[in-house]
């Protein structure tokens, strides 16, 4: 039994790679400017360079993908967590509020650093560094605020939980909107175009700011998959095998908001990822959590690849927000789950 | 004697409400002991407590003579098992997944089981007669079933102490005595202590070597089963006029009839 769900793993996350691999072909060759497969592989080996795809390539569309493949990595290991942790397969980093959190703290650091600091070189590159952190810092204050609503008789109530975090990520999500308004005209541009959840600037130096987070976090969270099969039991069952469980979901949590804010950062909210990969994985690969978690990193890359590509086709030259895409996959999917739920 | 548990000046409850207050408890090791008292009395508030399920508000408990608040909560965990009254688990999960669960405590590495855990999640399996459908979902289980694959779970953490909460709820008959005679057996033959509660009184006395009857969060009374179950503590206790002989078959008393009490003896 255990083999056969190891070779079904196994294969889960072969074909998942083909099919991030089929959509960065995909983004990477079309686009406002075509480009054949010769050219690309060409520009990539470094055959006869050409300063024109050179441009196109390493500037505008690798650093979109990677960007794309590395926050659908952390969304889907974040909802994984999430799902975990709460007992409840409708968490998601966007209804639990920690989004709106983490944005919401961008947003206060864009209107107040980011104004004086665009034209100097080395400090743009602090001020994006820094991003992730103060993305942080808000995404735990939201997560410690919905929690401690949450928290009752020294217990977690699930649907105290999602009704916080509803209403958690309203305010926070009014806080953004209100200091966005409050910029000058070219900062509220850039302010909204990410609040809606975009990566078409994206660019190297947001893969800096946030891949070692998403190593370090993502290491973290593989490493303690295991205990979010135990979470699957109820509480007095988990307490009685030694597992300190308050503790441990602390930890946790703790550590998806880090992987959730450097996503945040980097490519404002996106919502709906965290909650669909970790439900398709399931679907592949069964319930262990050391299986679905990578899974779901890949699904959730996967999704988000193919989501910004069609965010930049189908309504081009102009562009949708891959923030918009994935709601409007999203919120079927969401209500189909909800559906599912109550039957 | 080697207590399994001594409480002293026990309190616990949930939040403001206290449900029990100053306990001085002991229990023995290697015996049967029953938690018996009406709905509301404590009995699963006390189970809980002295597995460290729910925290304590006052007092100490000595796990085999040692203070349980300078051990780790892994530690217990090696020491004794609880199976709570209602267990909650995914229904995809297989029976054999779910047993290997209780290794936890036990385990270095997480993701390799080693011959030892096999070794003790087959005998875990097999003491409980669940080994026919190991592969089986849970989903797939019915509640005698289930309720023995959680028994095994228990047993796979390898504890000499265990405690079950209302181990026989929802089940049949046969059921409830296939249950019992497992846990006898363990007892018997391989020397656990248990601590249960449990509500059927004719069960307890047929199980148990001792009995504790609690009302409203005060230990009534302690001893052997024909010292409880007697006219005179049933009053107390649950508030009945029992009618009560002694069962030919097993020599153990039972309760054949009962009525409520007209007028009650005590504080009401």
């Amino acid at each position: 039994m255990r083999k056969n769900t190891s070779r079904v793993f196994v294969l889960t996350i072969s074909i998942l790679m083909l099919f991030i691999v089929g959509a960065s072909y995909l983004h990477i060759t079309n686009g406002v400017f075509d480009m054949s497969v010769i050219d690309v592989v060409k520009t990539l080996l470094r055959i006869e360079p050409n300063p024109k795809f050179d441009l196109v390539i390493f500037e505008f569309r690798l650093p979109r993908i990677v960007i794309a493949a590395l926050v659908g990595i952390g969304l889907g290991m974040a909802g994984v967590v999430l799902q975990g942790i709460t007992r409840n397969g409708l968490a998601d980093p966007g209804i639990l509020g920690i989004n709106a959190g983490a944005g919401a703290a961008v947003v206060i650091f864009m209107f107040f650093f980011q104004l004086n600091l665009v034209t100097a070189d080395m400090s743009r590159w602090v001020s994006i560094l820094m991003m992730p952190m103060f993305g942080f810092i808000g995404g735990a204050m939201a997560a410690a605020l919905i929690f401690s609503f949450a928290l009752k008789n020294g217990h977690l109530d699930m649907q105290r939980l999602i009704l916080t975090g509803i209403a958690i990520n309203s305010g926070f999500g009014a806080l953004s909107l209100f200091l966005s308004l409050k910029m000058n005209a070219q900062d509220y541009e850039s302010a909204a175009v990410w609040l809606a959840g975009s990566i078409y600037n994206a660019n190297w130096i947001f893969v800096a700011a946030m891949l070692p987070w998403l190593i370090i976090l993502g290491f973290y969270v593989y490493r303690k998959s295991y205990l979010l099969d135990y979470f699957q039991l109820e509480e007095d069952s988990i307490t009685s095998l030694g597992i300190g469980v308050e503790k441990e979901k602390i930890k946790l949590l703790l550590a998806s908001v880090g992987l959730v804010s450097a996503c945040v950062s980097v490519s404002g909210s996106i919502g709906f990822i965290g909650l669909m990969a970790p439900h398709i994985a399931k679907q592949l690969v069964g319930i262990q959590h050391r299986y679905v978690m990578p899974a779901s990193a890949l699904i959730g890359a996967c999704l988000l690849v193919i989501a910004d590509f069609i965010g930049k086709t189908v309504f081009a030259p102009s562009e949708l927000a891959v923030g918009i895409v994935v709601s409007i996959i999203g919120i079927p999917y969401f209500l189909y789950l909800l559906v599912k739920s109550k039957a | 004697m080697q207590t399994a548990f001594r409480m002293e000046n026990l309190s616990s409850g949930y939040e403001q409400v206290r449900v029990f207050e100053g306990l001085n408890l002991s229990i023995e090791e290697g015996k049967v002991t029953t938690i018996i008292g009406p709905n509301g009395c404590g009995k699963s508030t006390l189970l809980k407590t002295i597995g460290r399920i729910l925290k304590k508000q006052q007092g100490t408990v000595y796990l085999q003579e040692q203070n349980m608040q300078n051990l780790s909560s892994k530690d217990i965990a090696k020491k004794l098992a609880i199976l709570s009254q209602t267990p909650v688990a995914p229904g995809q999960l297989k029976v054999e997944e779910l047993v290997a669960y209780g290794r936890y405590p036990h385990r270095n590495n997480v993701n390799r089981l080693t011959k030892k855990d096999e070794e003790m999640i087959e005998w875990s399996l097999s003491v409980t007669n669940t080994l026919d459908f190991r592969n089986r979902e849970l989903a797939q289980l019915s509640g005698g079933q289930r309720q023995r694959v959680w028994l095994a779970m228990a047993l796979a953490q390898e504890t000499s102490i265990l405690l079950l909460d209302e181990p026989t709820t929802y089940l049949d008959m046969a059921h409830q005595l296939e249950v019992l005679d497992i846990v006898n057996s363990l007892n018997e033959q391989h020397g656990c202590t248990i601590v249960m509660v449990l509500h059927d009184i004719n069960h307890a006395a047929r199980y148990s070597d001792h009995l504790i009857a609690m009302r409203q969060g005060v230990v009534i009374e302690m001893g052997t089963p024909n010292e409880i179950l007697c006219a005179d503590v049933m009053r107390k206790v649950f508030h009945i006029n029992a009618r009560i002989m002694e069962d030919p078959a097993t020599k153990t008393p039972v309760c054949y009839g009962y009525d409520i009490l007209k007028e009650p003896t005590d504080e009401h």
